[in-house]
């Protein structure tokens, strides 16, 4: 176990630079989630501390040295990989084993070790298979005892569950969490889904071209999103922006629709009469009924879920998605009513996309 | 394209004639003109082994039917004799050795194509394939001066390593596009459990690579077990000939006796026969799907 | 394998301070060991014995030489114009052509008609198609010697059946006129197998549906055949032709122990040219001359076939 840190760490591909100077410090023991649409540079960046890409400015330090120059198995990383890229000629036993055979171990020790990892994940049956004779969900076992045995300083996930279906996918995230309390290795994991992320990570490092948007607890995230860019990475369904103008200011502060509807804001966002902004309603934020800011427009989507019911309804001209409980009366074509305190409106720059 | 195998499945799938029940008057045209094209094929090769067993008088009024008395003795001399076997072993001699050749030195560059980046690596590769283009025969001569003055004339390795020579471009290609469709993940793995490229060739790359190692090695095998033209020009001593000039030879010593040549020459491609036979999906596999990758 | 000295686990993050920073050197250089143990045999061999023999057989042509000694007697274009001058040649690359229009002509429609055949659901597919493969696993000479004896007029099967009909039996492999036709019989007997397998393979990559959607659309069975498989099957087409040339040009195997190039030079190749007039009489210079043509035949085949087939597959 070792903390981790990067120290504006950079990737270049000739003239292109993929990775614009990450500074990202984790302490022992931590689960940290880079998230971040496709092609964000997330992968990059784990590869870039795994040793499998080459770092062209920067530092990673990996306990007290830095590895930059050290190779994937003098870093003592251990890797998940989104294909679980077992090999294929090997037993679950020789794929798990591998890494120590290379280094020498001898056979009873690695027997050992692949054993005790085996009833730890579940797999003492499973043995003497090949990858090919298992299912998704115990090849993705596979792969994580492939990097628990070796006991490595960090764990390195890399889209380790979107190779599976949603049901199995919320079965492995929950051994994922069981195994990190149990063994509390410290733990990055790549990405593009939020909820694996909000549900996994201690920390959460959201990314965005090569840059970090944000970092925080999920909740951080969620409550307070830094930007445009993580207001609408971060929940779901998304929250929903809207332009508007501040009209008033201090405690009075509203924002002002295209269609002159005025929102409410918290007296403490640092907004100044007539600037143009985003406002951000987070969907379950919108409860129906009159009270704080009320918001009305005709229904124009239904979506039931069970327990709860998305509506989508007209304000100022665009689509506005609530929550709502799955017993509220909701009618195509009908009046929404919607309310929000003020508190829980969010409010970017609309330049500059900053949270004010 | 898809793998080619005698065996491949006759099903609804691959068959045009999908869904559709053959009736019975196309059945027997059906029939009717495969067994007779079956029949040219095949009775050329058993009146050949038939008229092994006949006397030369016989063979003259009598090239189709069964013998009216079977002469073992054409045969029997012939595995009875020292030159038979010495030239089946000289032909699998060179035939092995040509196989791990090609193997072993194509799969390593192939290698190096497939997983490592370096300068002019793309030229360096279509440098090779250059050798898919013309035949050996091209360059006999040039190639004849050139085993000379390496002293290899007249040994196994002056047929081997030229046939090895202009195997390695097709050797290499097949490999390489094996190597390159493997997952790049795998790599990493590799690389992560600690392996180089050598650990990662020899772990990993080649237990993987099975189908397309007998793939390159069908292929390098059949040519080498029936080249003919590449020992007529290096070797000139009959205790080195390889079977297919062992033919020619004892063709020319028995002209008058077509018997004894027919026997002959049964017994040298029976081995070839059994083996068809027994690996049958392996060969045409290997034979069609190579050539036509490469 | 060798035994790594340090287990995995006693380099822990900690000892990674102790390693010095060495620059790139975790994936760049790793790379050179291999590189340097990997490449060279395969390259020394390949150079050695393909790329210089072809490049000295374009110097050699400049030369009347009889391989001993250095070649010294220069004589420019003289076994250029020799080889263009000399009738054997030109009756080498008319049999080479003849081979082509064989091999597309009656080669290709045969070996896609009893594909269509075998390839269907009937019993003894399995069996038809070894048959039909077997004469190609056989190698060239063994095929050439059997059909010297089957031609053969004195003891052969054509002496057999002419002696059933009451015919004289011909001599096709000694009749100048007929012994390039008996030989195209051999090649074809030979390499049909070969060129159904292709098609087999053509014929199984086809979508099932796109004819059932041909029977939907009322199509018989000649028109599905005419408008939807042979379409679909082009790029097959072009290969096995492609196959029949590159065949074309190395044919000499068979060709030795049937005729030789005989008589008086009707049956020659291009290969069994280069050998007659090359290789028997040493005349290293001459010889180099024709595999210079036949090398700028085959890459010029090779770079059209190319531009051929990228165009369309």
């Amino acid at each position: 176990m070792a903390p981790v840190e990067l120290r504006q760490v950079r990737k270049a591909y000739g003239a292109l630079e993929v990775i614009h100077g990450v500074s990202l410090s984790i302490e022992d023991g931590q689960f940290i989630a880079l998230v971040g649409p496709s092609g964000c540079g997330k992968s990059t960046l784990l590869r870039m501390i795994a040793g499998l890409e080459e770092i062209s400015a920067g530092d990673v330090i990996i306990g007290d040295g830095v590895v930059n120059d050290l190779t994937p198995r003098e870093r003592n990383i251990a890797m998940v990989f989104q294909s679980y890229a077992l090999y294929p000629h090997m037993t679950v036993a020789e794929n798990m084993g591998f890494n120590l055979r290379l280094a020498g171990t001898p056979k009873p020790a690695i027997a050992e070790r692949v054993n005790e990892a085996a009833r730890m994940l579940d797999l003492t049956a499973l043995l003497d298979r090949k990858p090919a004779q298992l299912s998704g969900g115990q090849r993705q076992r596979v792969a994580m005892g492939r990097a628990i045995v070796r006991n490595p300083a960090v764990f390195l996930f890399d889209e380790p569950l979107s190779n599976l279906d949603a049901k199995l996918r919320v079965q492995m995230r929950s051994e994922i969490k069981t195994l990190h309390q149990k063994v509390g290795t410290t733990s990055i994991y790549v990405t593009h889904d939020q909820i694996e992320a909000m549900t996994l990570a201690d920390r959460i490092v959201v990314l965005n071209q090569g840059r970090v948007e944000q970092e925080g607890t999920p909740m951080d995230l969620y409550r307070k999103p830094a930007n445009l860019f993580v207001a609408a990475f971060i929940g779901s369904p998304a929250m929903n922006l809207l332009d508007g103008t501040v009209d008033g200011d201090g405690g009075e502060a509203a924002a002002r629709l295209a269609d002159r509807t005025a929102i409410r804001i918290a007296p403490d966002r640092k907004v100044t009469r007539g600037q143009a902004i985003k406002i951000g309603l987070r969907p379950e934020h919108l409860s129906p009924g009159q009270g704080g800011t009320t918001l009305s427009g005709q229904t124009l989507l239904v979506e039931p879920t069970g327990a709860q019911t998305h509506i989508v309804f007209d304000l100022a001209g665009h689509p506005v998605t609530a929550i709502v409980d799955g017993e509220y009366p909701a009618r195509y074509g009908a009046r929404f009513d919607a309310n929000i305190p003020a508190d829980q409106v969010h409010v970017f720059d609309r330049e500059s996309g900053i949270a004010l | 394209m898809t793998e080619i195998s005698a065996s491949a499945p006759i099903d609804a799938a691959s068959a045009p004639t999908s869904g559709q029940r053959v009736r019975t008057g196309t059945q027997i045209y059906m029939y009717v003109s495969l067994l007779l094209v079956a029949a040219i094929v095949v009775v050329p090769l058993l009146s050949t082994a038939l008229g092994g067993f006949k006397t030369l008088g016989e063979l003259r009024g009598n090239p189709f039917g069964l013998p009216s008395e079977w002469q073992w003795a054409n045969y029997t001399d012939i595995i009875l004799s020292k030159r038979y076997w010495l030239q089946m072993s000289n032909s699998l001699i060179i035939a092995l050795l040509t196989v791990f050749l090609t193997l072993a030195f194509g799969a390593m560059a192939a290698f190096c194509f497939a997983h490592i980046r370096f300068f002019g690596s793309s030229y360096l590769l279509n440098y090779f394939l250059i050798g898919l283009m013309f035949p050996a025969a091209t360059a006999i001569l040039p190639l004849y001066i050139r085993i000379r003055d390496l002293g290899l004339i007249d040994t196994y390795w002056g047929v081997v390593l030229p046939q090895v020579a202009f195997g390695l471009g097709m050797s290499i290609m097949l490999f390489r596009n094996y190597f390159r469709n493997l997952p790049q993940e795998l790599f990493d793995a590799a690389f992560v459990d600690g392996c180089g490229y050598m650990r990662f060739f020899w772990h990993i790359t080649l237990p993987l690579s099975r189908p397309i190692i007998a793939t390159v090695g069908i292929i390098s095998f059949v040519s080498s077990w029936n080249n003919y033209i590449v020992p007529l020009i290096m070797l000139n001593s009959d205790s080195l000939y390889p079977w297919p000039l062992g033919i020619m030879i004892y063709r020319g010593e028995f002209s008058t006796e077509w018997q004894l040549v027919l026997a002959f020459i049964t017994l040298t491609i029976l081995p070839t026969i059994i083996a068809f036979f027994l690996a049958q999906k392996h060969i045409i596999a290997g034979l069609t799907a190579g050539a036509v990758k490469s | 394998m060798s035994e790594m000295l340090i287990s995995t686990n006693v380099v822990t993050a900690g000892s990674a301070l102790s390693v010095p920073r060495r620059r790139k050197r975790s994936l760049a250089h790793s790379k050179w060991p291999v590189l340097i143990l990997f490449l060279p045999p395969a390259l020394l061999l390949f150079t050695v014995l393909v790329i210089l023999p072809m490049g000295e057989a374009g110097w050699y042509s400049f030369y009347n030489w009889n391989g001993y000694g250095s070649p010294t007697q220069w004589i420019g274009l003289r076994n250029y114009q020799l080889i263009f001058r000399n009738g054997a040649f030109t009756q080498a690359l008319i049999n080479n052509g003849l081979i082509v229009v064989v091999s597309v002509c009656v080669q290709i429609p045969l070996a896609l008609w009893l594909a269509s055949m075998v390839a269907s659901r009937i019993k003894g597919a399995l069996f038809f198609r070894l048959i039909f493969f077997l004469p190609y696993v056989l190698a060239d000479v063994a095929a050439g010697m059997i059909w010297r004896f089957v031609y053969d007029g004195d003891f052969g099967l054509v002496a057999g059946i002419s002696h059933f009909l009451g015919v004289e039996a011909p001599f096709w492999l000694a009749d100048r006129d007929m012994a390039m036709y008996a030989i195209l019989g051999v090649v074809v007997w030979k390499y049909f197998g070969f060129h159904m397998m292709l098609f087999i393979a053509g014929l199984q990559s086809i979508d099932k549906s796109v004819l059932e959607a041909a029977d939907i659309d009322g199509a018989t069975g000649f028109q599905k055949f005419r408008l939807v498989t042979l379409p679909l099957l082009g790029s097959t087409v072009r290969l096995s032709v492609f196959f029949g040339v590159v065949g074309s040009l190395q044919l000499f195997d068979m060709i030795m122990p049937l005729t030789g190039g005989g008589p008086s030079n009707s049956t020659q190749t291009m290969v069994t040219f280069l050998y007659n007039f090359g290789v028997t009489r040493m005349q290293i210079g001459f010889g180099s001359a024709v595999g210079v043509v036949l090398f700028v035949l085959c890459v010029t085949l090779a770079f059209s076939y190319k531009r051929v087939f990228m165009r369309h597959d």
